[in-house]
């Protein structure tokens, strides 16, 4: 298990864009971080560091004890395991197992433990029954676990997930959260991607808040949604149970039962 | 960048798109009229990169035209010098195969025809507008859907390069190596192919659902106005209301 | 201004039918939205009614389709998606690929309608505006972040203004406030007399934008009504559709006694602050002013 750092990381996009604008960050091994705030405020482009995909245009990225400079993508992806916000693109095997088995192979594992990992990733992403079916015969939404799914079978310490949830139903989303816990649960790092901050909330217990290519807040849950103004700033909003808590000038909770608890506080007080 | 077109001040670029692409069939249909093996070469070479320095592309030209050689000449080559049907002339021997000077022959013609078909096509591209293109194939009376097509159809090389870098983005994500010797390269080429073969299929769909919506109101302008009146209309108050909406125009929808 | 009778339509190859007997009247300058479990028919549904099924996917497809008074079958797809605006999940398969600039990509559609140039300009400023890209106006739309290509595709569409808008999912990558924005945005088209048909995966958003809920599953109209009514559904989890987190909090809160019994669950916000802030909760005090809606 391992850390990362950033460390002053700036980014200019060849056409002149600057996204990333020195960013300095470490994450410890084991935590679940969320990556939010506005569209094109840099969350993409951070993500796209962590595996070498992008390199600084000053400033450096580690990964342990690796500088992203000096190692391959492909080097990098047995660390950093990272699912695209489009990954539809990446399917190419003619049935969702062998895609699955394409990362881990790569990686060089024996059979035995690549049929292991395949078999785990499947179960975790609720795809077991269809591990025999062409990818492109199942539905948007399930071609886009087989790519989560793709990543997690290669057992890397870091996972980075770009939106997972889009395009997700209820039950889509909760598979998707359950896989977030049980990487956690298994001490390796994980860091979302996504607007979706009901998910961020239920499953990241640090939030990292961009906008315009700077880090506006780091911190825990509490930390984030105290600070509204901030949010506001980069186009984020508060979970729902925490504006109503606000509203009704409640202690600030993102769960059910903390907020059920103060409201029959305040009820037995009236 | 993922288009082809390179904004130059040249006498080149002046030319209307239309006589350009004329040129451009001009030559290749004279180069390959003349069926000679070694024309479309002398044309590229003293035609059209003349030209393409004149345009100032000449770097872009070159480097592209290239590219897009590369794969069809070593296919052609490997598949042709060993395989050619009638050939009889033995050059060398490599082990149960053999190179055939009647296949390398055939190789070279097909090699430097599409050189030449790729760097004339390459020549407009590089130094036309495709928003130029399109309107002046409908100005001379192309149907817009069929104008189009075309165009899109000659900006699927950029778009498909486009695609191509993600999904090798993603593969080496995975862990796989496409840095190192040749075998090491074209075992990095299939996971790559898949994935651009196919998703440029579903992707024609969609884009042609896309494409539909967008060109067929084109030819929806033949007809009498009254229909599009009150829908510009609509449009029109849309954006208004919109900007209602949030808060900074006047209330008048 | 959108009529379904008995429509069922199957796409080629396919075993089971994709939407089975689904019968709508969508009036003009409703906002209506279309929830339901992945696979459920939603995007199906907007085909067929857009005309692209069975046009374009071929397939089989019975039963009647009218918009703006036209049997979709009796027409050609040219006149018919001339009223229908489409915006795909996906942006990238959305962007023509003509066009360089962010600029010129809603400028494209408003070309080819002929539109005199200084109007179209004006035009597409304001819908760059309104979606929040005017600043992103001379970028290649291929070198944009995933919500920035989003709304270049939405751009494109609302500039033509379309009577009929089918939208698939279209905010699905923007953050909070871009959402908003483009759903009021709807919503104030819907007031000039736009029919909206909205797929979306969020109640919470449907509750607070959509005149009419209709929930799909398996192809067939399971759940049709008001926001109020059908988002509140006890039905609506074993459909595989979520509730947002206000309403399932107030369901919790009316076990425990801390929501009025009598009182319907809340869908929006304002809503759930209403029914908490009520003076009383005792059950046998007058029914709160605001839940008594239904
Ligand atoms: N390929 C590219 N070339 C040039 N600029 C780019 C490219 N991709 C993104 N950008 C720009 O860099 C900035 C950051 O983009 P990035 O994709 O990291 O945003 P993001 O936070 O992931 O946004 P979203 O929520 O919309 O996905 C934006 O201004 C964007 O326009
Ligand atoms: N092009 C197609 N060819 C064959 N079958 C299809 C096609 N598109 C969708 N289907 C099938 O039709 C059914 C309905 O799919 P549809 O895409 O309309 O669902 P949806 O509600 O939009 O789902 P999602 O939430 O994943 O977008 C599914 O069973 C699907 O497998
Ligand atoms: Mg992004
Ligand atoms: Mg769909």
């Amino acid at each position: 298990m391992i850390p990362l750092a950033l460390e002053e990381v700036s980014f200019t996009y060849p056409s002149g864009v600057t996204a990333l604008r020195e960013i300095s960050l470490t994450v410890a091994p084991g935590e679940s971080v969320a990556l939010i705030g506005q569209n094109g405020s840099g969350k993409t482009t951070l993500a796209r560091h962590l595996n070498g995909l992008l390199q600084p245009s000053s400033g450096r990225v580690m990964i342990g004890d690796w500088d992203t400079r000096q190692h391959t993508v492909a080097k990098l992806a047995a660390r950093v395991g990272y699912v695209f916000q489009h990954p539809e693109h990446q399917i190419f095997k003619r049935s969702v197992q062998d895609e699955v088995a394409f990362g881990p192979r790569n990686l060089g594992f024996a059979p035995a433990r690549v049929a292991q990992l395949v078999e785990q990733a499947l179960q975790a992403t609720q795809l077991s029954t269809v591990a025999d079916q062409h990818p492109h015969d199942l539905l948007p939404a399930l071609r886009k676990r087989v790519a989560l799914a793709s990543v997690l079978a290669m057992d890397t310490p870091v996972v980075v997930l770009d939106e997972p949830t889009t395009g997700q139903d209820a039950q889509g989303v909760r598979a998707i959260g359950e896989i977030v816990e049980r990487v956690r649960a298994g001490g390796r790092t994980i860091i979302t991607i996504s607007h979706d901050i009901d998910f961020c909330a239920d499953h990241c217990s640090r939030l990292i808040v961009l906008g315009g290519g700077r880090v506006l807040l780091d911190g825990p849950r509490e930390t984030v949604f105290a600070h509204g103004d901030i949010l506001e700033q980069t186009a984020v909003e508060p979970p729902q149970l925490v504006r109503l808590a606000q509203r009704l000038r409640l202690p600030l909770a993102w769960e059910p039962q903390p907020l059920l608890a103060a409201l029959e506080q305040s009820q037995r007080q009236r | 960048m993922i288009a082809l077109y390179q904004h130059r001040p040249s006498p080149v670029h002046q030319l209307h798109p239309l006589t350009k692409l004329a040129i451009s069939f001009g030559v290749i249909v004279l180069a390959l009229g003349l069926g000679v093996d070694w024309v479309p070469l002398v044309l590229y070479l003293l035609v059209l990169v003349p030209l393409s320095a004149l345009a100032r592309v000449a770097g872009p030209f070159v480097r592209t035209s290239l590219r897009i050689l590369l794969p069809f000449a070593i296919s052609l080559f490997v598949i042709q010098s060993l395989f050619f049907p009638e050939g009889n002339t033995i050059l060398a021997r490599l082990g149960p195969l053999s190179i055939k000077a009647e296949g390398v022959r055939f190789a070279f013609a097909g090699t430097v025809r599409i050189l030449l078909m790729a760097g004339a096509l390459l020549l407009t591209l590089l130094t036309t507008h495709p928003g130029l293109l399109l309107t002046g194939l409908v100005q001379k009376g192309f149907p817009p859907a069929l104008a189009y097509v075309i165009v899109t159809t000659l900006q699927i090389v950029p778009q498909m390069r486009e695609r191509a870098s993600t999904i090798i983005d993603a593969q080496r994500a995975r862990g796989l190596e496409t840095q190192g010797s040749l075998l090491v390269r074209a075992r990095a080429l299939l996971p790559l192919i898949g994935p651009l073969v196919l998703g440029s299929l579903l992707d024609v769909e969609e884009r042609s659902l896309a494409l539909e919506a967008h060109v067929q109101r084109h030819n929806a302008q033949d007809q009498p106005l009254p229909s599009a009146g009150p829908h510009l209309g609509a449009g029109a108050q849309m954006v208004d209301c919109a900007g209602h909406a949030r808060g900074d125009w006047l209330p008048a929808c | 201004m959108i009529q379904l009778r008995n429509v069922s339509y199957t796409y080629p190859e396919a075993t089971t039918p994709a939407l089975n007997g689904i019968s709508l009247d969508i009036a003009a300058g409703e906002v209506c939205a279309v929830i339901g479990p992945n696979g459920a028919g939603k995007s199906t549904l907007c085909y067929t009614i857009a005309g692209f099924a069975p046009y374009h996917f071929r397939g089989e497809l019975t039963g009647e389709v009218v918009v703006d008074g036209r049997r979709t079958v009796e027409h050609p797809l040219g006149e018919l998606v001339k009223h229908c605006g489409l915006v795909f999940h996906n942006p990238l398969n959305q962007i023509s690929g003509a066009r360089y600039t962010v600029r010129e990509e809603p400028a494209f559609g408003l070309e080819n309608l002929g539109m005199p140039r200084p109007y179209m300009q004006a035009r597409v400023n304001d819908v760059l505006e309104l979606l929040g890209i005017a600043a992103l106006a001379e970028r290649s739309p291929f070198e944009l972040s995933g919500g920035q290509q989003q709304r270049v595709a939405l751009a494109s569409i609302l500039v033509m203004g379309p009577r009929v808008l089918l939208l698939d999912e279209p905010t699905s990558q923007l953050d909070p406030h871009g959402t908003k924005e483009v759903f009021a945005a709807i919503k104030a088209l819907s007031q000039t007399g736009v029919t909206v048909v909205l797929i979306e995966h969020k109640p919470e958003l449907v509750a607070e934008f959509a005149d009419r809920v209709i929930v799909l599953h398996g192809g067939q109209v399971q759940l049709d009504g008001a926001p109020r009514a059908v988002l509140a559904d006890p039905r609506l989890p074993p459909l595989g559709v979520s509730v947002a987190r206000y309403t399932q909090l107030a369901h919790t809160a009316r076990e425990r006694g801390l929501w009025p019994a009598q009182a319907p669950l809340p869908v929006t916000l304002d809503e759930t602050v209403a029914g908490f802030e009520l003076p009383s909760i005792n059950p046998s005090s007058s029914r709160p002013a605001h839940g008594s809606g239904q």
